[in-house]
């Protein structure tokens, strides 16, 4: 008794001990981040106590007109505040009359939602380009936002979520007068709340975060997203870490923030895109 | 009888369906079939109304082209080695924070933070902490690597790229795998302690077949993930071609990008990104065949 007793204290010590390592090794590169963007260039391989600290790095990014972070971020809000509305109604309309309604040429719009979900998006981005391009719509927030306003993996995740809601809602709504869209609108909708800040919340960290459209799509600083502004100031000033580490935290810290206040509906957005789809 | 029909499931499916549906031909179908197209034609961006038919002249050329066999090959280095660390990684963490212990629910949000944080932003600080003669790359010269700038070398560039990948997907995996941990059937394990298997043996009997569908899941999305990646090397390529130092990076993305944007030679680029559909839809199928029909 005594030695299984000591083998389970041995497991949970082995057990914090792997956690120990794991765990310094993934907040090293915070910590660092932190810890340089608020000291001098002489200081940052090096300890320095906080009497030696200075938010001078952070001042650059709000007072130097060549990198404009209150612009990239007013661009990056607008862009994903345009994707995520748009998400928010379009995904659900589709995915309901997928779930809930029967028509013909369901099945052929049901096919489209799920072969969409496996083509890479590099696939189409010449052709998008071009198409951008054609209607002027670079170092624009549409050519951003509106190819981006729907998803099909939402909208089969919607569904999904839409076809357990028992059909007695809807006959109660249809009962009370309500048609199908109103029934939708004023029933069913409020119903998906959680699965629709689910959809929000992954939207949200998906245009927040993206490069490879915006990279491409703007050249005009002015017009740059958070992340590509990032992306340029580590460019022009790369001896310059202080600098730049600053520059990374101001443009994580909006969607950190948003992670803690969501955390429990983000783990479990990502998780059920696991298991139960 | 008019309010009739227009409450028809009918009318009002498709009138649900018709946003997603004219964005969806406008934003996808049509570009689709584009790449495809452009693939066979001889066009630039500067002159697109002057594109020629070509044949498979385009495909011919990237197929002789050297540089493209290596962007193959260092996609499926990526992947090889990527896929199987952060899967099996990512396993070991979901269990270690499903055990009953203090703390690890800040474990866990730690584990899971660089996954919802900018691959830019990621691949900043990495590259400052990969810097010659900073205490990371001293640290792994304990273990017989060169001490130098890993971004700037030939040699440790991918390997760096796949580092970068690992941190920021494990978290993915790890959460994945938490939940599904949660759902093996507590009698299974109950049933185990009776039969008196020990704790190797109940992880190697129970738990991993219990998770095969998530690992499924997880090597999938990492599979397709790892053949798309391009912010990682967009960031470490600052002043040269995409896939610097010298190509060391290259990927079969950044091939397309690379012609397709960058010079503009858009059949070129079509041509090559069609290549890429179809190597990630062969391996996709592969996969399938592999995991899903053997026990």
């Amino acid at each position: 008794m005594r030695a299984v007793k000591t083998n389970k204290g041995l497991a949970t010590a082995g057990n914090y001990a792997l956690l120990i390592v794991l765990g310094l090794l993934f907040a090293l590169p915070f910590l660092y981040t932190l810890y340089s963007s608020l000291v001098t260039m002489q200081d940052v391989n090096h300890w320095v106590g906080p009497s030696k600290w200075t938010l001078d790095n952070y001042n650059l990014f709000f007072t130097n007109e060549a990198y404009n972070v209150p612009q990239w971020l007013w661009n990056t809000v607008l862009m994903t505040g345009i994707v995520i509305a748009g998400n928010l109604v379009i995904n659900p309309m589709a995915g309901f009359a997928l779930a809930k309604l029967d028509f013909a040429g369901k099945r052929w719009i049901y096919w489209i939602v799920v072969a969409t979900m496996m083509v890479p998006y590099q696939m189409i981005l010449i052709p998008v380009y071009v198409n951008v391009a054609k209607l002027g719509w670079l170092n624009s927030v549409w050519g951003l936002t509106i190819p981006f306003l729907y998803q099909s993996l939402y909208i089969f995740m919607l569904r999904q979520f839409f076809i357990s809601i028992p059909g007695e809602f809807i006959e109660a709504a249809r009962l009370d007068g309500l048609t199908k869209m109103g029934a939708f609108w004023r029933i069913v909708y409020p119903l998906a709340r959680s699965s629709l800040i689910t959809m929000s919340i992954l939207a949200f960290s998906g245009t927040w975060n993206s490069y490879l459209i915006p990279s491409t799509f703007t050249s005009d600083p002015s017009k740059y997203v958070l992340v590509v502004g990032l992306n340029s100031v580590k460019d022009m000033f790369f001896e310059n870490t202080p600098l730049i580490m600053a520059g990374v935290v101001l443009a994580t810290l909006p969607i950190l923030a948003f992670f803690f206040i969501f955390q429990k509906q983000y783990i479990e957005g990502v998780s059920s895109s696991g298991v139960k789809g | 009888m008019f309010r009739k029909a227009r409450d028809s499931d009918f009318v009002v499916g498709w009138l649900f369906c018709l946003p997603f549906l004219a964005l969806w031909a406008w934003w996808f179908f049509y570009p689709f079939l584009q790449s495809f197209v452009r693939s066979f034609q001889d066009a630039n961006f500067a002159q697109l109304d002057a594109a020629k038919f070509i044949g498979l002249d385009n495909y011919v050329t990237i197929l002789q082209d050297k540089a493209f066999y290596r962007a193959v090959l260092h996609s499926l280095e990526i992947v090889v080695i990527a896929v199987p660390v952060q899967t099996l990684l990512g396993l070991l963490m979901a269990i270690l924070v499903n055990r009953k212990i203090k703390g690890k629910g800040l474990f866990r949000t730690l584990f899971f933070i660089p996954y919802i944080t900018s691959t830019i932003a990621v691949t900043t600080v990495f590259m400052m902490l990969f810097k010659q003669g900073t205490f990371v790359t001293e640290f792994f010269g304990l273990f017989g690597f060169r001490n130098v700038t890993w971004f700037a070398d030939t040699h440790y560039a991918l390997l760096f790229v796949v580092i970068l990948f690992i941190f920021q997907q494990v978290g993915f995996s790890m959460i994945v795998y938490l939940s599904g941990l949660q759902e093996v059937p507590r009698d299974l394990y109950e049933a185990g302690q009776i039969d008196g298997a020990s704790r190797l043996a109940q992880f190697r009997y129970i738990t991993v077949p219990s998770l095969k569908p998530i690992t499924f899941f997880i090597v999938s999305v990492a599979t397709i993930l790892g053949f798309q990646i391009y912010d990682q090397i967009a960031a470490i390529s600052r002043y040269g071609a995409l896939g610097s130092p010298a190509g060391a990076t290259s990927t079969v993305v950044t091939y397309f990008y690379q012609n397709g944007i960058r010079y503009m030679n858009i059949g070129y680029g079509s041509a090559a990104v069609v290549l890429f559909f179809i190597i990630i839809m062969i391996i996709t199928f592969l996969q399938k065949k592999l995991l899903d029909d053997k026990g």
